[in-house]
């Protein structure tokens, strides 16, 4: 599985010149946490308008989160003594957003996307891409710009875990016990569910403890068990349908 | 879609004399749905499509069938199956219509003659989804018919799901409506299709709280069942005030059908049933369509648990024995299939059943030998149902209708509070407000509720003043809790405080208690809260228990109010801050779903640390592994 299966793609975001309570309204409006902050490209100028349905090129300058505010906030009542000090609404971006440093592309794979996400205690990753090609421009550091395609975040990573354990479509549950990690159950059972027609809707044979795999567990689009089950028991594969009684 | 069964319930009902095709008093003209109905729940193109893939040409278009899930297994795409398909959500649409008085539902000479229950044994397909066709289901004949009659009247629906599967189709097809609950009791989801069906699985945005499951362990049996259903099912439609019910009546919760495992007789069956048609004439004005479903011994439990329905739906007596010429006719029917039967329950892990044909209504209880591990069982099904209650039911409501297990270990809760005895029974108090003077008074004895009424404001747990009146009546006449009423002269209630014991979540603790506090809408603003709270908390004993309040936003009438939820919130905190409660973190289920709910403490001065700080770790502690 990679990154860009995964990913968030709509996304809402913020200029460096929009103020924070522009931004604190957007955070609350859609319950986010995060903002990336972007500017168009100048080669791009008319993406807002004209690239609705395409990928938008929108260079990523930074990332907002709802820390970042609270912090201005919180700052901001502090030393509310100081008239010349502006009320924390009126800030720009650009002063509190800090720099997205750590960046994944569309092809980083999720476990080393989930891995970066664990180790530096981060909740969310912008996903950009460096197209070198198309744009001339470069950035201070002669790198090419940063075009931000999508957001990875936790719950991005926790759903694509459903969508593969199948829980987004109806269907039962077995479990099929492998010994000693043999795959024969295995593949017999899917031979099985072949020959009856019975859809496989997902199949999870990872190792809990220890390197192999003892248990796989399949979710199949079935009402109707008993002429499979009926099978597996003809071919004396191990399996569990309820807990024993 | 096995009309077999059908014939066989048909020829029962004919033969025992309960009811005749020739009958048109008995009988609704049907007719199928149009595409604009179907439309209501489903896609226009999954529509389309099925429509395609039911004529010879289309039949074999794989990439059509494969989008809309006909391609392998339990719903192939059939011949004509649009007309057939089409043909049930109208039966069911026919059959809501005429019972909520609506012209799809024929017209009648007089009201007498329009029907108040109807049974339509062909419809309860309860797992097509709005774009998907599953678990043999193409349309969702009753997410059709309720979504008409939530387009055509302002009334609310309560769906009522007995199959022993997870009723997701109509669940999803109503997840976000607070108009519609849909109540699903069905065995767990761990194993058994279709894998949904979680007490989490709540409902979203305003339909938060409107999707209530009960999944049941599998090998559950009768008596626990039963204890589950009439523990949530009077609370929910009480609280709930609907309009109408509709009850999905799939029957392969039975013990000899080959899908699933709850193991239930007759009995449980005739339980069903029997409670929906009551919860039909106590909150529905009798309103009542009842659906077939599920239920796959086609022979010996379909007809029997039908005609069961049948019989009580149209109250007539039923026989006790199964009309031989009916036995004779079918049995055979049922011999042919049973050897494979009975391998297929097994491999499912259940024990071997007696190979038998039923000769009366009622199962032999002999036949069915207890499950092995019915204690644990018993009482995990028991935590299930206390945390759905704890979800979905507004405390009070709770507190009218007890779960049937606990009772306090001190059973009067008069005598705890005046341990130093009393000469008055209940304390009276005279209140000056701007809108006219009020009567504090606290353990309000059943006689004194039945004088008063509820003012026409006061309808925040069970929707209609009249049946907020009997809740009050039900909770002063338990004597576990303690109900303080604050009313008119001219007998108006129009506030109420009750003390009850904590629910099921707070057991092991003898001394603590939960406050509920509701004010009529017309009497806000007055101060009226904070007396009344003051007043029924003045008792001295109250310094010995641990006192705790749960505010639950979905239940705030923040809309009456025109304020937000964070400041009804702020107002909440600050009425029972005046009586000394603070507010506690917790991970009590209902607490930390929501982020605007609250929960407040007041541990008296005299209670104990141990018992405190036991108290206080309960609050933090995992929702799921609490020892039992």
């Amino acid at each position: 599985m990679i990154v860009s299966e995964v990913m968030t793609t709509t996304l809402v975001t913020v200029t460096p010149d929009d103020t924070l309570s522009h931004a604190a309204n957007l955070l609350r409006q859609y319950q986010f946490h995060h903002l990336p902050v972007v500017r168009a490209s100048p080669t791009q100028r008319t993406w807002v308008t004209e690239q609705q349905t395409q990928k938008s090129k929108a260079v990523l300058e930074g990332l907002l989160t709802s820390q970042d505010i609270d912090m201005a906030a919180a700052i901001g009542t502090q030393s509310a003594g100081d008239v010349l000090q502006r009320p924390w609404q009126e800030r720009h971006v650009a002063e509190v957003m800090h720099s997205a440093s750590i960046t994944v592309t569309p092809t980083t794979s999720v476990a080393a996307a989930a891995q970066i996400l664990v180790e530096r205690g981060l909740n969310c990753l912008p996903v950009v891409e460096y197209d070198d090609a198309e744009s001339r421009e470069q950035n201070a550091e002669g790198e090419p710009p940063a075009v931000l395609v999508g957001l990875l975040t936790r719950s991005d990573i926790l759903m694509a875990m459903a969508r593969a354990l199948g829980a987004f479509q109806p269907g039962m549950q077995l479990r099929i016990s492998l010994p000693a990690g043999d795959m024969t159950p295995l593949a017999n059972l899917l031979l099985l569910a072949a020959e009856l027609h019975i859809k496989v809707q997902s199949l999870l044979a990872a190792p809990l403890e220890g390197n192999l795999p003892r248990i796989a567990t399949v979710r199949l689009g079935t009402i109707h068990p008993a002429p499979l089950l009926l099978r597996l028991q003809e071919k004396h594969i191990q399996f569990t349908f309820v807990d024993p009684s | 879609m096995q009309p077999r069964r059908l014939v066989a319930l048909m020829d029962l009902l004919e033969n025992s004399g309960l009811w005749h095709s020739s009958d048109e008093r008995q009988c609704l003209s049907l007719r199928a749905a149009s595409v604009d109905e179907l439309g209501l729940v489903h896609t226009s193109d999954y529509i389309a499509a099925v429509q395609r893939l039911g004529t010879a040409e289309g039949h074999n278009e794989n990439a059509l069938a494969e989008q809309y899930g006909f391609a392998e297994g339990d719903t192939p795409a059939l011949p004509g199956m649009h007309e057939v398909s089409a043909g049930i959500a109208g039966g069911t649409l026919v059959a809501l219509s005429a019972v909520m008085g609506l012209p799809e539902g024929g017209i009648f000479n007089s009201e007498n003659e329009r029907p108040l229950h109807v049974f339509h044994p062909a419809g309860g397909l309860h797992h097509a989804w709005a774009e998907q066709a599953s678990g043999f289901c193409v349309y969702n004949d009753a997410a059709v018919a309720i979504a008409h009659v939530l387009r055509a009247t302002e009334a609310k629906v309560v769906y009522i799901d007995f199959d022993a599967h997870h009723g997701d189709g109509v669940q999803r097809a109503f997840y976000d409506d607070p108009r519609v609950m849909t109540v699903s009791l069905h065995e767990t989801g761990r194993y058994l299709f279709p894998g949904t069906g979680d007490v989490l699985e709540l409902g979203k945005g305003s339909g938060r709280g409107y999707s209530v499951n009960v999944p049941l362990e599998p090998f559950t049996e009768d008596d626990s069942y039963i204890e589950a259903m009439n523990s949530l099912l009077p609370p929910l439609v009480m609280s709930f005030a609907p309009g109408v019910i509709i009850s999905q009546h799939g029957c392969d919760t039975h013990a000899w059908d080959p899908l699933t495992h709850l193991e239930l007789t007759m009995r449980g069956i005739q339980a069903q049933i029997q409670l929906a048609h009551q919860l039909a004439h106590s909150y529905c004005h009798g309103r009542w369509v009842a659906l077939g479903g599920g239920g796959y011994d086609l022979y010996r439990v379909v007809p029997r648990a039908w005609g069961m329905l049948w019989a009580e739906m149209s109250e007539q007596l039923l026989p006790e024995q199964l009309p031989q010429e009916w036995v004779t006719h079918w049995r055979p029917a049922w011999q042919a299939s049973e050897e494979q039967e009975e391998a297929a329950q097994q491999a499912l892990g259940k024990a071997p059943t007696s190979p038998y044909f039923p000769l009366m209504f009622q199962d032999r209880a002999e036949d069915f030998p207890a499950q092995p591990r019915r204690w644990t069982i018993t009482h995990t099904n028991r935590r299930t149902v206390a945390l759905v209650r704890h979800l979905v039911v507004p405390p009070p409501v709770r507190h009218a209708f007890p779960s049937t297990q606990r009772q306090s270990p001190l059973a009067d809760m008069y005598g705890l509070l005046h341990l130093q005895g009393s000469q008055t029974p209940s304390r009276t108090e005279t209140l000056e407000t701007p809108a006219g003077q009020l009567l504090l008074r606290d353990f309000c004895p059943p006689s004194l509720v039945e004088r008063l009424r509820a003012d026409s404001g006061l309808h925040a747990f069970a929707r209609i003043p009249e049946r907020e009146h009997q809740l009050l009546l039900s909770i002063a006449k338990s004597p576990d809790c303690a109900l303080t009423l604050a009313h008119t002269h001219s007998g108006e209630i129009v506030g109420q405080v009750t003390l009850a014991p904590g629910s099921d979540w707070w057991e092991g603790f003898e001394n603590v208690y939960e406050v509920t506090i509701e004010v009529s809408s017309q009497w806000r603003g007055l101060g009226i809260a904070r007396h009344l709270l003051a007043f029924a908390l003045e008792l001295d004993a109250l310094d010995d228990m641990i006192l705790f309040a749960m505010g639950l936003s979905w239940h705030w009438d923040t809309e009456g109010l025109h304020i937000s939820i964070p400041r009804y919130r702020k107002l909440i905190a600050q009425l029972f801050a005046s009586e000394g409660f603070e507010e506690y973190a917790t991970t009590e289920p209902d607490i930390s779903m929501e982020p605007g709910n609250i929960l407040l403490v007041r541990i008296g001065k005299r209670v104990d640390q141990y018992t405190a700080r036991r108290f206080l770790n309960r609050l933090q502690e995992e929702p799921r592994y609490r020892p039992n």
